[in-house]
Parts: C-alpha cells; structure tokens; sequence
C-alpha cells in the first residue's frame, strides 16, 4: 500500500484512464492504491508502461511497487481548464513528478500553488475516478 | 550536395476565413506561392504538407490540386517543424531527379473551425497518463519547461516577456500582423494567467490561415530566373511527442542537435546568420530554441534576449513579421517561418521592416509541446 484511495466517481467529470493490455496492471494497482512502474530483467525502470523495455527490447516487462514518493520536478499552476470537468477547479496544479525510483510522471498536485517549489517532496494518493481506474494525485510530504 | 531553390512563398488570407476549410486554405497559399515562383500548377510534381484533418493530406491535396501523377508526396506529421523537416526530403527526392518543383503547403481552420475533440473517450494509448490531469495543453506543457529553465538558470518572467515585446515590435511594421500595437514588459507581465508562469501575452496567437513555399530545383529556378535562395542545411530531431514529462531535459530542446547539423551543412556559423525566423508558439519557445542553436550559452537565453537583442535595429532580428505571437498562428507556425526567412534574404521589404543585405537566414521550426526540432539555414546565392 503506498498511497491512500479516495472514491471520487460520483463527482469525477474529467477524462478517465482507459486500461489498454500494457497499462492494465498499472490502472489495477491503482484501485489498490499501488503505485506501480516496470523494471526490466536488464535494470531499467519505465513510465509510462510500455510492451517493451524502451532500454532492451524485451516485451512486457515487469511491473513493481513504487514507494509512491518523489520529488517535485517542474509544475504549472492552469488558470484555463484544459480537460472536460476542470472548469470549476481552476486554478490547479499539474507537475511532473520525479519517482524515487526513477521514472517520471506527469499528475495533478493537490495543493495551493504557494506551498509548492521545485524540489520539493510529494507523496501520492489516488482518486478513484471510475471502476477501472484511479488516477495517482500527489500532496506535499 | 544540389541545393533545393526556394522559389516562391505565399500566405493564403489570415485571421478568420470562415468560408474556408483547411484544404482551401493551403491550397489559396499553394496558387498563390507558385504565381509568386512564376509556375503553374501543371509544373508541380511533387507535395509536402503537414496539419490539416486528414490523414492522407498528401493525397487530398493532390487530389484537390488536380495534381497529375506526383513523383514525390510527403505528408510525415511531426507538428509545427514538419515544413522545415520536408526541405531535406526536397532535397533528397532532387539530387534524384525525382522532383523539379516541389509545394510545401498547410492550412488551417484553428480560429473559427471545430475545435479538438474533447469528449471524454481517449483518442490515443498514451491519453490515460495525460488528460486525467487536466493539463492545458499545448501552453500548460511548455510552462512547465519554462518554469523549469527559470529554477535553474535564473530566467525571469520579465525576461520572457522581453521576446513578446521586440516581436511586437515587428508586428507593428507588418500590415498582415494580427497585432500591431506596442506592448511593455508590463503589458505582458499584466496580462491574464494562463497557465504559469505564462501570460496571455506569452502565448501565440490562434488564427486561420495557411502558407505554401514552392521548391524547385537549380535547374529550374535558373529556368524560371528567380532570386537563389538556397536550401543550405536541414536538420531534424524529435525528443518525445504526447506526454511532457517524457522530454529528458525540459530545458534543452531537440535544436541542441539540429542547429549545429544544419549550420555545419551550410558551413556557417552564428556570426553569419542576418536574421533568424525561430518559431515562437510561446516566449519560452523562442528563448530556449536561441539557447540551443547557440546563439547564447545555455542558460544565458534571458539575459541575451533582454534590451531589444532581436528587436528592430537589434544584433539578431528575430521573427520580423511578428511571429506566432503577433502575426499568425494557424496550428503549425513552421511554414510561416519559412517564407518569412525568404522574403528577407530576397530584400522584399523596405526600411526598418528590411533586414539590411540579408544573406544567411535560419528558419527553425519547433512541433508538439517542444517535441520535434527541424532547422534549415537558407542562403541567398549571390
């Protein structure tokens, strides 16, 4: 368990997650409120997840459990909605997100956009946002 | 290597055109460009055209243009740089004698068309990783790079602004700019957020409208006794395309390797260069692309940028018709960049708006959110 899951279904109005065969072990570990990226035989880590290993070429690598924390790498605060359902929650926070463990992840940061700097550490949650899929939200640490 | 001959450059209408499509648009800018060249349209056998709502545009508009039997027909996809990319398909396909003239088009309905799909339904597999977060894209994208660059190397947001002011400047000269009143730093920094730390006045414009360049090869530019401006080096690269965090370094772009490919093809260097055309889809973007052609060290683009550097009278007139900023911005500025680079090395303007003796121009195209570089350095022949 690396990060809390909210249900968030019945006011969610933004796009949702589609679990494609090589995402779904991640969308799955999502509703778990597990973080997951791949980790090759040969070492390299990936995001998103891919049928192949962008390193070695070996298909389907293997998924692990992400501690689900990082570091903030850049982020931008959206005065302007850019999805369906985002017109009310603006302004809002989308960053990537440096994983301990490597890969990089674009998501929403739930904060005000004053407590956030480059650098700083998160920690994610998830948003359940339909049955398939919650979708990974990180917060200040 | 023979050198591909840019003939002939022309925009179709811009701002609003509701009463065309974008196929109509490229193919007013295609006429137009080749009356310009001294063609017709029965002389062209070969298309290159990006954008646009079809997924074979090399077909459809060749189709609409009548064209008999093409020998060359490229229509590869890579954003806003895809004009700057086919240069060096031109060039190929003519050191095969595949092609004598060839029509580098787009058209675009951004202003008053439909808008992009936004229903809920993912319209590519790597969606589910990027829509969920709401980011405004293309603008929430390159912020975030730009937030970036400014963590590390110090940028300001008054130094962004400084690019949309000495474009501005140019605009006002240019009777085709959508914008032409001067702005301050102020101005931009006043403006309405956008996505941070860009103002609305950061970010290009969204307009109608479509350009062409005509392509020819020596043989026949020396047929048809038009100015040689030379297609001197080209340049690509691509560093990632749907998802922003998957750009490696957000403040270096994929320029960092076409400049120098395309500036050693042409055997110039950066004192060389009259007039740079660097697509300006936002302030950052011309900022960062300076940076990595190497104009400036890395890191140092706020600074070079800032006092007018590539305002009118400056040491580096940079986008003289005003840019993606101020002039237009149909969806893929790369071919504006193009026929702008032409017209000032051919000496078409008068005062202030002329670079003075325009000899080596780099026009340089950016596609997605930062995610393909295309450079091309032109040369007028003298």
């Amino acid at each position: 368990m690396t990060g809390h899951v909210e249900d968030r279904r019945e006011d969610w109005e933004g796009p949702v997650p589609v679990p494609t065969g090589a995402t779904a072990p991640f969308w799955d570990g999502t509703l778990e409120g597990e973080l997951r990226y791949q980790e090759c035989e040969c070492g390299h880590r990936q995001l998103y997840p891919r049928a192949v290993c962008t390193a070695c070429g070996a298909e389907d690598p293997p998924f692990e459990a992400s501690e689900g924390v990082g570091t903030i790498y850049t982020y931008t605060v959206c005065h302007v909605p850019g999805e369906p359902g985002f017109a009310e929650r603006t302004p809002y926070v989308v960053g990537a997100i440096d994983l301990a463990e490597g890969p990089r992840l674009l998501a929403l940061l739930d904060a005000e956009p004053d407590d956030l700097e480059i650098g700083a550490a998160v920690g994610v949650r998830f948003w359940q946002v339909s049955e398939e899929a919650a979708i990974p939200v990180f917060v200040p640490e | 290597m023979a050198e591909p001959i840019l003939a002939g450059v022309a925009e179709s209408d811009l701002g609003e055109t509701p009463d065309r499509n974008w196929l109509d648009n490229a193919a007013v800018a295609t006429v137009r460009a080749l009356e310009d060249a001294g063609c017709t349209l029965a002389e062209v056998d070969g298309v290159a055209v990006a954008g646009g709502d079809d997924y074979m545009p090399a077909l459809v508009l060749s189709e609409y243009l009548d064209l008999d039997e093409p020998s060359f027909l490229e229509g590869t996809e890579i954003g806003g740089s895809s004009f700057e990319h086919f240069c060096g398909h031109v060039r190929d396909a003519m050191a095969r004698d595949e092609a004598d003239v060839v029509v580098v088009a787009y058209g675009s309905t951004s202003k008053t068309g439909p808008g992009r799909d936004q229903s809920l339904e993912e319209t590519h597999p790597i969606d589910g990783f990027v829509r969920p977060t709401g980011l405004f894209r293309p603008p929430g994208a390159y912020a975030m790079a730009a937030r970036r660059h400014m963590h590390e190397y110090g940028t300001t947001e008054e130094q962004l602004a400084e690019v949309a002011v000495a474009t501005r400047e140019w605009a006002s000269m240019n009777p085709k700019a959508a914008q032409r009143e001067p702005i301050s730093v102020e101005d931009v920094l006043e403006s309405r957020e956008i996505a941070e730390p860009f103002n609305l006045l950061d970010c290009c414009l969204v307009s109608d409208g479509g350009g062409a360049v005509v392509l020819v090869s020596e043989e026949k530019a020396a047929e048809l006794g038009v100015p040689e401006i030379a297609v001197a080096g080209v340049a690509s690269t691509s560093t990632h395309r749907q998802d922003i965090s998957e750009m490696p370094d957000m403040t270096t772009t994929g320029a960092a390797v076409t400049g120098p490919k395309a500036f050693d093809q042409a055997g110039i260097t950066h004192d060389d260069v009259d007039v740079a055309e660097i697509y300006d889809s936002f302030t950052y973007t011309a900022l960062v692309t300076l940076e990595d052609l190497g104009f400036c060290e890395k890191g140092e683009g706020g600074e070079f940028v800032s006092g007018g550097t590539t305002a009118p009278g400056g040491e580096l007139p940079m986008n003289t018709q005003g840019g993606g900023l101020s002039y237009c911005h149909p969806g893929h500025f790369g071919v504006f960049v193009l026929i702008e680079a032409a017209r000032q090395l051919r000496g078409d303007y008068e005062g202030d708006r002329q670079v003075d003796d325009a000899e080596v121009a780099v026009a340089h195209g950016t596609g997605g959110l930062l995610s393909s570089s295309s450079t091309v350095v032109l040369r007028r022949e003298s």
